[in-house]
């Protein structure tokens, strides 16, 4: 599943949106892999992510941490997001450290992720390239909100959701922060970026 | 996914919250209702809680309108592939399993993605136009599993009419055959009444160039300047013997 793939943005909004993943390759290396996924977790969590899941469970704004750390079978794949490079290169060096032996994935533009990479001395295998959206294309929504939509790769975040919550911003019924997180107890995996989504909602919100 | 008429209350909280635009309110009858032909059962408006008195049902449904759930709502587990989700493991576990070795990359279409949703009866045009020139689907995939035919990417005629939120054409190709596919691509997504979003996986090389990369600009196709990256850090390592 290419869930972490296909977020749409400006480089500047893009440069605050990092996703780690990790999971276990299917009867090669998964026998004991949910205490390292557990690690994972517990690696990410010390510096402060702005969502942490798994895709069996659910996310830290719609599920408790403790029984996200808890439910982590083999079958997991775990998530964190970060909103700059800087604490992205110490996790990616912790994880390093940690020599864990799950595959681990960073979602991010592939200039920053490249030079992280190398600063933690690791030379990145393979890569996913995302290569536009082919079809009907006028079904698609603004592109606008599509930055905010896309950040949910199961598409669990209706287009027209955002378009209320905007409408509820300028009306002062809620913040763009916690528009942010609704949107983001909805992607279950938890690698919904709620911090990226209030500016992006904010910048609506004002035009 | 239905609501009981005799509990909904008709708040109007929901309708935003379906990916599809499915729910809609019957002012006369002053409730909403969900289009069952629209509806993809990725259980959203049950999930977000919206509702503020339970009147959403999830019903379990038999085949082949089972496959909807099984494309749309993420946290179930495919039976066959144990993968939760809509893929397989594509490059996130490259470096142990393999899957994409030098000189090849994978080529997946993800029908209906963002948003949009898909019949598979597009899934099947696309699916037939990626077989046309020659790709291998991919084994572990939930779309594979409904072929009929992996020659053609026939699908099984039962499912075609079905909605579902997207759903991966997962396939790998030898780096030389890329134009071929993406020249039929091209063609077909003239001819579906849907989106897809293309993802191009490879292995890279010693110098972390990708060879794709460069046939893919040479072809006019635009790549983001985000993407994945597969860190390495997976063990064992699968060893690639040359040829």
């Amino acid at each position: 599943m290419t869930h972490t793939l296909h977020r749409r943005g400006t480089e500047e909004s893009l440069n605050k949106d990092y996703v780690f993943l990790c999971m276990a390759a299917k009867g090669i290396n998964e026998d004991g892999s949910e205490d390292k996924m557990r690690e994972f977790l517990k690696i990410i969590l010390r510096h402060e992510p702005a969502n942490i899941g798994d895709m069996r469970t659910g996310n830290m704004y719609d599920t408790s941490i403790e029984e996200i750390l808890a439910k982590v079978t083999s079958t997991s794949i775990v998530h964190g997001v970060f909103t700059d490079r800087d604490t992205v290169a110490i996790v990616l060096r912790e994880l390093k450290e940690a020599d864990l032996g799950m595959s681990i994935v960073v979602s991010g533009p592939f200039s920053s992720v490249e030079e992280i990479c190398q600063a933690a001395g690791l030379t990145p295998h393979s890569v996913d390239y995302s290569a536009d959206i082919w079809g009907k294309r006028e079904k698609l929504p603004s592109d606008e909100i599509l930055e905010v939509t896309t950040m949910c790769g199961h598409a669990m975040i209706a287009s027209n959701l955002v378009k209320s919550l905007v409408n509820d911003i300028k009306a002062g019924e809620i913040s763009a922060e916690d528009a942010g997180k609704e949107f983001a107890k909805l992607c279950e995996c938890g690698i919904f970026n709620p911090s990226r989504a209030a500016e992006l909602l904010s910048v609506m919100a004002s035009e | 996914m239905r609501i009981d008429d005799e509990a909904c209350i008709g708040c109007r909280l929901c309708p935003p919250y379906c990916p599809m635009s499915a729910i809609s309110m019957d002012r006369p009858a002053k409730v909403a209702r969900i289009e069952q032909d629209e509806c993809v059962e990725c259980g959203v408006c049950l999930r977000s809680g919206i509702c503020p008195v339970d009147a959403f049902i999830e019903e379990v449904h038999s085949w082949p309108r089972s496959v909807r759930a099984a494309f749309s709502n993420p946290l179930l587990v495919h039976k066959e592939t144990r993968v939760p989700g809509r893929g397989t493991e594509e490059a996130k576990t490259n470096e142990v399993t393999g899957q994409f070795r030098r000189g090849f990359v994978g080529v997946t279409a993800e029908m209906g993605r963002p948003g949009v949703g898909t019949r598979f009866s597009d899934v099947e045009k696309v699916a037939q136009a990626l077989a046309r020139v020659g790709v291998v689907f991919a084994q572990n995939n939930p779309v594979t599993y409904l072929m009929t035919d992996q020659t053609t990417g026939k699908l099984n005629s039962e499912i075609l009419d079905e909605k579902v939120c997207s759903a991966m054409i997962e396939s790998t190709t030898p780096v030389e055959n890329l134009p071929a596919v993406i020249k039929e691509l091209r063609e077909v997504a003239s001819q579906i009444d849907t989106v897809f979003s293309l993802t191009l996986s490879t292995r890279l090389e010693p110098d972390g160039s990708a060879p794709c990369e460069k046939v893919l600009k040479e072809l006019g196709v635009p790549v983001y300047i985000n993407g994945k990256t597969n860190v390495g850090l997976g063990r064992p390592l699968f060893e690639e013997v040359s040829a």
